[in-house]
């Protein structure tokens, strides 16, 4: 087996033993569900109930006219109560709707109105932009987006890597709905005019590897190629440059390189949504930590408050704890646990006090590791040192606006640098600086 | 659930557990070898040289750390390590103050004043050691005989001395193994410091780049101007300085064709110093005129960025 990969990059621990092997389970619904009106990049929706108002579980309850952005639905039936800011995952208070569950059945009906032989491009991306797709991986990009590229594409390259610590959601999506994967790839495919899929898998993923071989044996429009176990493997650039070997300069939209990337979640998402007509009003997340009892990969309600989700997978103790939404690489460090699952939850972690890095930091001793291991080649170490002295033209010259903020560095940096912190906020002060310019 | 309080730092919520302390306990742990090589030659000389100059770098870095109000960083243990670096350079039989004066230069002057940990262009141990090298001319209290008590122990010619002088050489094995009278206690046996090496590489505190490149540039230059490669690799301080100063993180490129251009550098300008010079202290000018140049390699070996568009796509 040829295993592909980029240069650069590292191991990290994977603490995936605690929920690798767990079935997807339902998690219980929750008594309120709180849903954010922006869950992906672009614009927030408008929304579509007033407070009060019935709604029943599928139901669209936001959305917007312009083209980057994606509607959302309530994940269960029940009354709107509020239409509010509320903690959402970032930590910031955004507009939600609240919608208390009635006490009737909170499960979407599964009935095929579509079939997937005979369902047309159209119909697909219809169904895909109505059932408020993001990407699921992390990005949230609205997915319609990408369903009609203006350039010939001929790679679908599906991302199975899954490279963060503890994240087993798409590891058991691949094993348990690996036919599913394979027709949504095949819509996906029509869709733009793709002639080829290429699944990425990381290795340590064997059974999933195999499931997905099992559906496309003899088929030659259709192959997995397995990457190396190393993050950050699942990050787009690295993904198309280890699968395809085709570089990703920087500004190229994937779409120009001939590919799309898409997250195995959401090509079953799109899937769903185009063959029963189900939007994204839940999705498979893990519930890990080394404490955690009842770790799992379960499917959430899109808008579960995490405290609903931490004390149904027996979490008691929080003291002092760290609750993250998302990988341990790059998730957000929750403050307040009313904040909701959101569209592009991969993981909810609790970590415990003794693996919550320490936060004292001293000055770049030059070990080089961070330059090592840097999957765009940076130079974090200068980058981190400039962006610290707010020499911010230096920090450009250095390329500090190709970093993808995989946090690689700060994970090796021996000083503890929170180098990719100080590279976030220098990144946004240029950004700034540029708008302000034009 | 009531609101517990939650730690937030930023991602990554991972890191690994290597630290700068990890990583100076390390290569304490890599000069143990030689340091009881040292103690097991010298007994009492050793030890007292190597403790006063463990005193004058911790003293020195805390004193100077107060002086500039910065935190006293002594846990990180660079400056006790570079206490223990200064003191086996010298020979056993050196006075005391000459190698506390050495180490209070090096941390002080080289290190503190530089701007700390990290700043510093220069490795400081060798700064320290050069600097009083430098000044012993004029100072003649830093070159006093220093043998208060027996231990047997024999002043004569140092290797490399002998091996210029044309004298009759000991064996390659002995002074590989070890050999008393070999000059500064880390040339009296290449072999554990070799030891030591093998554990940072294993560590992966030190790539392979630099100490090779310097080795093999000498040897190959020695050989072609006649003399014993061999010889040359095991004495004056070569292995010391290609595994152990030479690597210095803060002191040394970045980049692997950095390490080596820095690494054939040295190697040249030891070789020159060796054949051209009177030879001693060659391995030490070598890195620290090298030092000096670091910035310039660096710019030099840049490479470039993942997402820097390559030039046939450019058409």
């Amino acid at each position: 087996m040829e295993v592909k990969t980029f240069k650069g990059g590292a191991h990290i621990p994977h603490y995936k033993s605690y929920t690798e092997d767990k079935p997807i389970t339902r998690l219980s619904s929750p008594k309120e569900v709180i849903i954010p009106l922006l869950q992906h990049m672009g614009a927030p929706c408008e929304p579509l109930v007033k407070v009060g108002d019935k709604v029943k579980i599928g139901q669209k309850i936001g959305e917007s006219e312009e083209l980057f952005s994606a509607p959302v639905h309530a994940s269960v039936s029940g009354t709107v109560t509020a239409i509010e800011p509320r903690t959402v995952p970032t930590g910031d208070k955004d507009d939600c709707i609240v919608i208390e569950a009635d006490d009737g059945p909170q499960e979407f009906e599964m009935k095929q109105v579509r079939d997937p032989e005979t369902v047309t491009v159209e119909e697909y991306r219809e169904c895909v932009r109505e059932g408020g797709l993001v990407g699921m991986g992390g990005a949230a990009l609205p997915t319609h987006v990408q369903t009609s590229p203006r350039q010939p594409v001929d790679t679908l390259l599906l991302n199975g890597a899954e490279c963060e610590p503890f994240l087993t959601c798409d590891h058991r999506l691949m094993v348990e709905k690996a036919e599913e994967l394979i027709k949504g790839a095949e819509l996906k495919m029509k869709s733009i005019g793709a002639s080829k899929t290429l699944i990425g898998i990381e290795v340590n993923k064997p059974d999933a590897i195999e499931a997905i071989n099992k559906i496309i044996e003899g088929r030659d429009d259709m192959e997995v190629v397995p990457l190396a176990v190393k993050y950050p493997q699942g990050f787009k650039s690295h993904m198309i440059k280890a699968a395809t070997d085709r570089d990703v300069p920087r500004g190229a939209r994937s779409a120009e390189l001939g590919c799309i990337v898409r997250n195995v979640g959401t090509t079953v998402a799109a899937y769903e949504a185009t063959i029963y007509d189900k939007p994204l009003i839940e999705r498979i997340i893990t519930v890990s930590g080394p404490r955690v009892t009842k770790p799992g990969n379960y499917i959430i309600k899109i808008g579960t408050p995490l405290a609903h989700v931490l004390k149904e997978c027996g979490v008691e103790e929080l003291e002092g704890h760290k609750v993250v939404n998302g990988g341990p690489m790059t998730g957000l460090a929750q403050v307040d646990l009313n904040a909701p699952v959101v569209k592009n939850t991969t993981g909810v972690l609790v970590l415990p006090p003794e693996m919550i890095p320490e936060e004292g930091f001293t000055d770049c001793v030059r070990c080089g590791k961070c330059v090592e291991r840097c999957p765009v080649y940076l130079y974090p170490n200068h980058i981190s040192t400039f962006s610290e002295a707010y020499l911010l033209e230096e920090a450009e010259e250095w390329d500090i606006m190709d970093c993808i903020e995989c946090g690689i560095c700060a994970y090796s940096c021996v000083a503890n640098r929170p180098i990719v912190q100080m590279i976030k906020k220098a990144k946004q002060k240029i950004q700034k600086k540029h708008k302000a310019k034009q | 659930m009531t609101q517990p309080q939650l730690a937030s730092t930023p991602a990554p919520h991972l890191k690994a557990d290597m630290r700068i302390s990890t990583a100076m306990r390390d290569v304490m742990i890599a000069l143990l070898p030689i340091s009881l090589m040292a103690i097991y030659f010298y007994r009492g000389y050793a030890l007292l040289l190597i403790a006063v100059c463990l005193v004058t770098a911790a003293v020195t870095e805390v004193i100077f750390r107060k002086l500039l109000q910065k935190p006293i960083s002594l846990n990180d243990g660079s400056a006790l390590l570079t206490g223990l670096f200064v003191a086996l350079l010298y020979s056993a039989t050196t006075v005391w103050w000459t190698a506390a004066i050495a180490t209070f230069i090096g941390i002080g002057i080289g290190k503190e004043l530089m701007g700390g940990l990290g700043w510093n262009r220069f490795n400081p141990a060798l700064f320290g050691y050069v600097t009083v090298f430098l000044l012993a001319p004029f100072l003649p209290f830093l070159n006093v005989d220093y043998t208060p008590w027996e231990v047997g122990v024999v002043s004569q010619a140092t290797p490399l001395v002998m091996m210029h002088q044309g004298m009759e050489m000991p064996a390659w094995w002995e002074l590989f193994v070890g050999f008393q009278g070999s000059g500064a206690m880390a040339e009296l046996s290449p072999l554990s410091l070799l030891l030591g090496a093998a554990y940072l590489f294993y560590r992966k505190h030190i790539y392979w780049q630099t100490p090779l490149s310097i080795l093999a540039t000498v040897f190959v230059l020695t050989l072609l101007f006649g003399e014993n490669p061999l010889m040359h690799l095991i004495t004056g301080g070569l292995i010391l300085g290609a595994f152990y100063m030479a690597t210095d993180w803060v002191t040394s490129p970045i980049t692997g064709k950095g390490k080596v251009i820095f690494g054939v550098s040295i190697g040249l300008l030891i070789v020159l110093f060796r054949l051209g010079l009177p030879p001693t202290e060659g391995v030490a000018f070598s890195i620290l005129i090298m030092n000096a140049f670091v910035p310039l390699i660096e710019k030099l070996t840049k490479h470039p960025s993942f997402s820097e568009p390559k030039q046939a796509s450019a058409l």
